[in-house]
């Protein structure tokens, strides 16, 4: 499973990734409505770079969990985690519910709100590239190799090695390793990165999990509703009858 | 009728409105009508018309559970009601789906594309299912009008049983799974709302808000009709929802408590407001109305109880579904077309309702169990007669005239820059990292520019251009001002002041009165200034001005006065002295003129040179001599 890991300490903020993945996916100039304030991302740009205190950048783009909340969620599959590790969307399938924004605890869909006929739209981790042994328009462009692709546990093994090697200088955690049951895209970090998700919980359990259970128990609610209906009617029915019966015994005796 | 008429006014008028919202959404997007965003996806009418309103039309499963299956047949007469409030909760929720549903004519595609792992798949087949059963189970009664059909009819009674039982089965599913849709935001909804056990909450405030929603539909009718009410029958209905809804409360604190979220509930914070407002509506109003006999079985007190439960549950609803799922401190305040279409199927719902109960025997109650023809107190036998009215809709011209007229309006309500403008993202120019568009306020007045940065890119010559303003050698290098390059438009001692010049010309509309309109607008580009002040130079004036272009105040008094006084100073020698830069500036200042000059100049009005030496030099030179 291919992944992208990304050293924090290591981006000069450049954009040119986001540039590259503008060119690489056509998309076009952004010109958001002013009543939508967000983290640089949007229908339009799938990756940012988000400015932190003293000279810290940070790339944002999809995660691509390893058990993604946004295709648990979606009704009609239309997102789709494949082998290579990435994420991708089928449009045709789309109905435009927008659980999956909803779902994702990173925040990464985002919607075509000007469009008639809008779609979900973000990081596709440039599927039909790395499907071709290629990588990813934004790990081309990178001038520092801030960011780098490959398989994920050698990127993983590399990412601890780097926080090895210099104890004083990382955070002693890699991003992406166990957060709601791991993602395909890793980082490692002089300054905290909590602001990547919502509030993180203390768990890391995958969230298609947390619905796993209800989801599991459909089946003998709605049978055991059946039942249990079936049953009062019975007890209802059989109560009514034993009355009647009863009048019908008093009305003989008398 | 004339209250039925005013009612229903109201309704068609927000009908005309919404319907004149609802157009454009689908012409424009949902970008031109809601104030949703891609941090807050779901807005007014997922939280206020789809996910309440299903858990409003529960009272469908609900009352014709305990009729057909617990068989309590004095509450036959409101079987229809609940049926119809049902059919018409589901309707009204589905057509609020299709408006809300960016592709809303790919909507059937949960039917082909199966999902057994997304809630919403369930979601999406219940609603789908639910709506076919209760068509079926209403769909007699408007046969009843009829002689055509009577096989269908007895049909469909005759499977009543089962119909109902599915009704509940799938009801069950989808009352639950709704709560299901939350369970996958641990992160995002709040504590107090998030828990484990919202499937079965959902279900189980569903149960409770049937009734008191089937008794909210029967005292609407008894109020806008003015029928009696069967008070006592309706009290013994709504204690049904007491029990519920204290096993409902029951269940809810005892989630808090096993979560460890008891101090939570006591936080000073304005969801704990909310959640306190909830609990009152929904749970401690209607049980305190509804314990008490006297109150249960009182017009007001089921109205407070009714009313107060309703929009309890909506509002729970509300919060999970919205208000409080996605904390990222941004607030999302629906727009007014919004709430127009949120209304506006409500009205729709509301005109169909009323409609049915007008047209069909919606308060008869012979269709089902003779038995219960001797329990009907007898003011309604006649009842049928005196009230459902006529068969054709009444006031058709008056509601049609509101119709148009308000969906007239709703459309002039419509903003052009809404649907075309293409907004601009505000980007205080500090925090911005690339963007297509930054709105630059450097001294902080709001009177702001917005700087095309995607624009710039790409006319200064793509990726190469980047240096031209950021230098990126430095650590901590700062990017060089506008005025770098637009000199001209920003130096404040400018003879040109080119804010005062754009201002009148309209803003940014006007650039074309001086700067062609096919090429950059520069100061080489721009027209030169006589082009419009023809009385710049007075007439008869000795100065040469070609194509006057000074670029700043100093430029323009040397360039006027200096070659002059060069002349001058050659052709006599007692005005040698002219040349020298002492004969206008002072030997202690450099910078500033001598005092006398200095107020031959003061006779300037906004930056319109009057030129005191032009006309007749020679009697100036006597003065200057004398
Ligand atoms: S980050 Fe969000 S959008 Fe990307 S794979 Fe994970 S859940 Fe899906
Ligand atoms: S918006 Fe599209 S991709 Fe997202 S959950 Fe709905 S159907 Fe799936
Ligand atoms: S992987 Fe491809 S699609 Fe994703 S951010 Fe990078 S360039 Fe864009």
């Amino acid at each position: 499973m291919k992944a992208i890991l990304t050293d924090v300490t290591k981006c000069i903020g450049c954009l040119e990734c986001v540039e590259a993945c503008k060119e690489y996916n056509h998309l076009e100039v952004d010109v958001p409505r002013n009543w939508h304030r967000t983290d640089g991302l949007s229908a339009k740009n799938w990756t940012s770079i988000l400015r932190k205190p003293e000279n810290h950048y940070v790339r944002k783009q999809c995660r691509h969990c390893l058990e993604p909340a946004c295709v648990s969620a979606c009704p009609v599959g239309a997102l789709e985690k494949t082998a290579s590790g990435a994420v991708i969307y089928h449009g045709e399938k789309c109905i435009g519910c927008r659980y999956c924004m909803i779902a994702c605890p990173y925040g990464i869909p985002r919607y075509d709100w000007e469009s008639p006929v809008p779609y979900i739209r973000k990081c596709n981790l440039c599927f039909d590239k790395i499907r071709n042994g290629q990588k990813p328009a934004c790990i081309e462009a990178c001038p520092t190799q801030a960011t780098i692709f490959g398989d994920r546990n050698e990127l993983l093994t590399e990412a601890h090695r780097r926080i090895e090697a210099e104890p004083g200088k990382y955070i002693d955690r890699v991003y992406g390793e166990h957060e709601v049951g791991g993602t395909s895209v890793l980082y490692i970090s002089d300054i905290d990165l909590g602001f990547l998700t919502y509030p993180v919980r203390k768990n890391t359990k995958p969230l298609p999990e947390t619905t796993s259970t209800a989801m599991h128990a459909v089946p003998f609610a709605f049978t055991g509703m059946g039942a249990l209906m079936g049953g009062i009617y019975w007890i209802c029915k059989r109560r009514e009858q034993l009355k009647q019966e009863k009048q019908q015994a008093k009305e003989d005796e008398s | 009728m004339k209250k039925v008429t005013a009612f229903k006014s109201v309704l068609w008028t927000i009908l005309g409105l919404a319907l004149a919202a609802g157009v454009t959404r689908m012409i424009f997007g949902l970008g031109a009508i809601t104030n949703q965003s891609d941090t807050t996806p779901w807005g007014l009418w997922k939280g206020f018309n789809v996910i309440p309103g299903i858990a409003l039309a529960a009272g469908g499963f609900v009352v014709t559970a305990i009729i057909y299956v617990m068989r309590k047949h004095e509450y036959y007469r409101y079987a229809k009601i609940a049926v119809l409030m049902a059919f018409l909760g589901y309707l009204s929720a589905a057509t609020a789906l299709v408006v809300e549903l960016g592709l809303p004519w790919m909507v059937w595609h949960p039917v082909v594309y199966w999902q057994h792992h997304s809630a919403l798949f369930e979601v999406a087949w219940c609603v789908m299912l639910y709506l076919v059963v209760l068509f079926l189970e209403f769909v007699p009664v408007p046969l009843e009008e009829t002689s055509r059909f009577a096989g269908v009819r007895r049909f469909l009674h005759k499977y009543k049983l089962i119909l109902v039982v599915l009704g509940i089965m799938i009801s069950t599913l989808h009352q639950s799974s709704l709560g299901t849709l939350f369970l996958i935001t641990p992160e995002k909804l709040h504590p107090l709302w998030y828990t484990n056990l919202l499937p079965v909450l959902f279900f189980v405030s569903a149960i409770a808000v049937g009734p008191l929603m089937v008794i909210l539909g029967v005292l609407t009718i008894s109020a806008v009709y003015e029928k009696p009410l069967e008070r006592e029958k309706l009290g013994k209905l709504a204690l049904f929802s007491v029990g519920v809804l204290a096993v409902y409360a029951l269940i809810r604190f005892i989630g808090l408590v096993a979560e460890g979220k008891l101090a939570t509930m006591f936080v000073s914070s304005w969801q704990t407001l909310f959640f306190w407002i909830e609990t009152a509506l929904f749970v401690i109003i209607p049980i305190l109305f509804l314990a008490v006999k006297q109150l249960r079985v009182s017009k007001a007190g089921l109205w407070v109880a009714t009313i107060s439960a309703v929009i309890g549950i909506g509002f729970n609803r509300a919060n999970i579904a919205g208000i409080m799922l996605v904390r990222t401190g941004e607030i999302y305040i629906p727009t007014i077309f919004e709430i127009f279409i949120s209304l506006g199927i409500i009205s729709a719902a509301v005109l169909v309702f009323l409609f049915c109960v007008e047209r069909f025997k919606m308060w008869e109650t012979k269709w089902t169990d003779p038995r219960d023809r001797e329990t009907a107190p007898p003011e309604f036998d006649r009842s049928s007669e005196a009230w459902l009215g006529s068969p054709r809709i009444s006031h058709r011209f008056t509601f049609s005239f509101i119709l148009i007229i308000s969906l007239a309006f709703g459309f002039a309500l419509i903003s052009n820059e809404r649907i075309h403008s293409e907004g601009i993202k505000e980007v205080p120019v500090k925090a911005a990292r690339g963007g297509d568009t930054l709105y630059v306020d450097g001294n902080h007045d709001t009177f702001g520019v917005y700087f095309a940065h995607e624009d710039h890119i790409q006319r200064e010559g793509k990726k190469e251009s980047c240096v031209i303003c950021h230098h990126m050698n430095l650590p901590m290098d700062e990017s060089s001002p506008c005025s770098a390059c637009h000199g001209n438009m920003y130096t404040e001692f400018d003879a040109f002041r080119h804010d005062w010049h754009s201002s009148p010309a309209g803003g940014n509309v006007g650039c074309m009165e001086c700067h062609p309109e096919d090429q950059p607008r520069l100061a080489e580009t721009a027209q030169s200034c006589e082009h419009c002040h023809k009385d710049l130079i007075p007439a008869g004036a000795e100065i040469e001005v070609d194509d006057y272009m000074a670029p700043s105040y100093t430029d323009a008094m040397h360039g006027v006065c200096v070659p002059c006084h060069e002349t001058r100073a050659k052709q006599k020698e007692e005005l040698k002295d002219l040349a020298l830069c002492t004969s206008c500036h002072g030997f202690d200042h450099p910078e500033y003129l001598n005092k006398e000059i200095e107020m031959a100049f003061r006779d300037t009005s906004f930056n319109h040179v009057v030129l005191p030496f032009v006309g007749d030099l020679d009697k100036n030179r006597e003065d200057m001599d004398d």
